[in-house]
């Protein structure tokens, strides 16, 4: 099985360690920072800080571009195929879980790559978090349907 | 303004990108934290990647914030980080537990999160993604205003 052989755990392993460090970098592992990025309330006092969206931009450029070199390619390096979702659909799911996990974002300032990387810091709560979001991914695939699941878990 | 950061937000986005560049790239994975973070308890067939991935990931904040004390939290003591968003009289590990619940749950149900769907899905193209991304901006934003966390 390709994913058990070195070259692909090391791949693994050096894209986790480029995006904890690009978590810390870009301060998006700080809670605060983020809620204060996402709080609009404060633009007409400027005191909105802006910083995260200079995060997106070229995090969404380098891959677009990986993209495209990958399109040119039959398959990545280490495995036998791209994994790309096959479901297209924009439905009710889709809008319905994102405003889910945009309520949680907008309550905590945490989304799921920083609960993991303030592992770190071994904040006092954050288990909490880390639980809880646990809980809540698993009670989510109880409420999909299975043939639906499995053709998106295959593309995560 | 002083809080205002956006060379080092860029610099850490190009390292994000370039982290889901290497897995698209050599392992043909998308780079969605929720995914595969979601996906850790067996019988997941890939399990060990992606322990493998979170290990690393938590590994490299480790190093880079002892390599660059102050930089990634804005001189904040990061053990207080997780202490301070609560709103409505509500205590923090509640509030949190909740905040938790829900972000597990809409990022399996709406399949992916900031990651997924922002970078990796933006980069596809995927339409999908692009709604899910103003879906979740959007409410955040929202939630932020209403709840008044900050």
């Amino acid at each position: 099985m390709a994913s058990l052989k070195l070259p692909y755990l090391a791949t693994a392993a050096l894209s986790g360690a480029l995006f904890g460090a690009g978590l810390y970098v870009s301060q998006m592992v700080d809670p605060l920072k983020v809620l204060h990025f996402l709080d609009f309330t404060a633009i007409p006092s400027g005191g909105w800080d802006p910083s995260l969206a200079f995060v997106m931009v070229p995090a969404v450029i380098v891959m677009f571009i990986a993209v495209r070199l990958g399109k040119r390619r039959q398959a990545p390096l280490f495995d036998t195929a791209f994994h790309e979702p096959e479901y297209k659909r924009i439905d009710k799911r889709l809008v319905g879980g994102a405003a889910l996990f945009g309520i949680g974002w907008g309550m905590a300032g945490i989304c799921p790559g920083p609960a993991i990387s303030l592992i770190a810091f071994v904040p006092d709560n954050l288990w909490i978090f880390l639980v809880t979001m646990l809980i809540g991914s698993l009670a989510g695939s109880l409420v999909i349907p299975s043939g639906h699941s499995k053709r998106l878990v295959d593309a995560q | 303004m002083e809080s205002f950061t956006p060379l080092t937000a860029a610099l850490g986005g190009s390292l994000i990108g370039l982290a889901t560049a290497v897995l698209w790239l050599g392992n043909g994975r998308i780079a969605g934290i929720s995914g595969i973070f979601g996906q850790l308890l067996p019988p997941a067939q890939t399990v060990v990647w992606r322990l493998v991935f979170l290990v690393a990931l938590v590994l490299a904040t480790f190093v880079t914030a002892k390599l660059f004390p102050g930089l990634g939290v804005g001189g904040v003591e990061p053990a207080r980080l997780v202490e301070a968003p609560a709103s409505w009289g509500v205590p923090t590990p509640v509030w949190l537990g909740i905040a938790g619940l829900l972000t597990g749950l809409g990022t399996k149900i709406g399949n992916g999160c900031t990651s997924g769907h922002g970078v990796c899905g933006l980069a596809r193209l995927s339409v999908r993604s692009l709604v899910a991304v103003a879906v979740f901006f959007g409410v955040a934003i929202i939630t932020v205003a209403v709840t008044g966390v900050v």
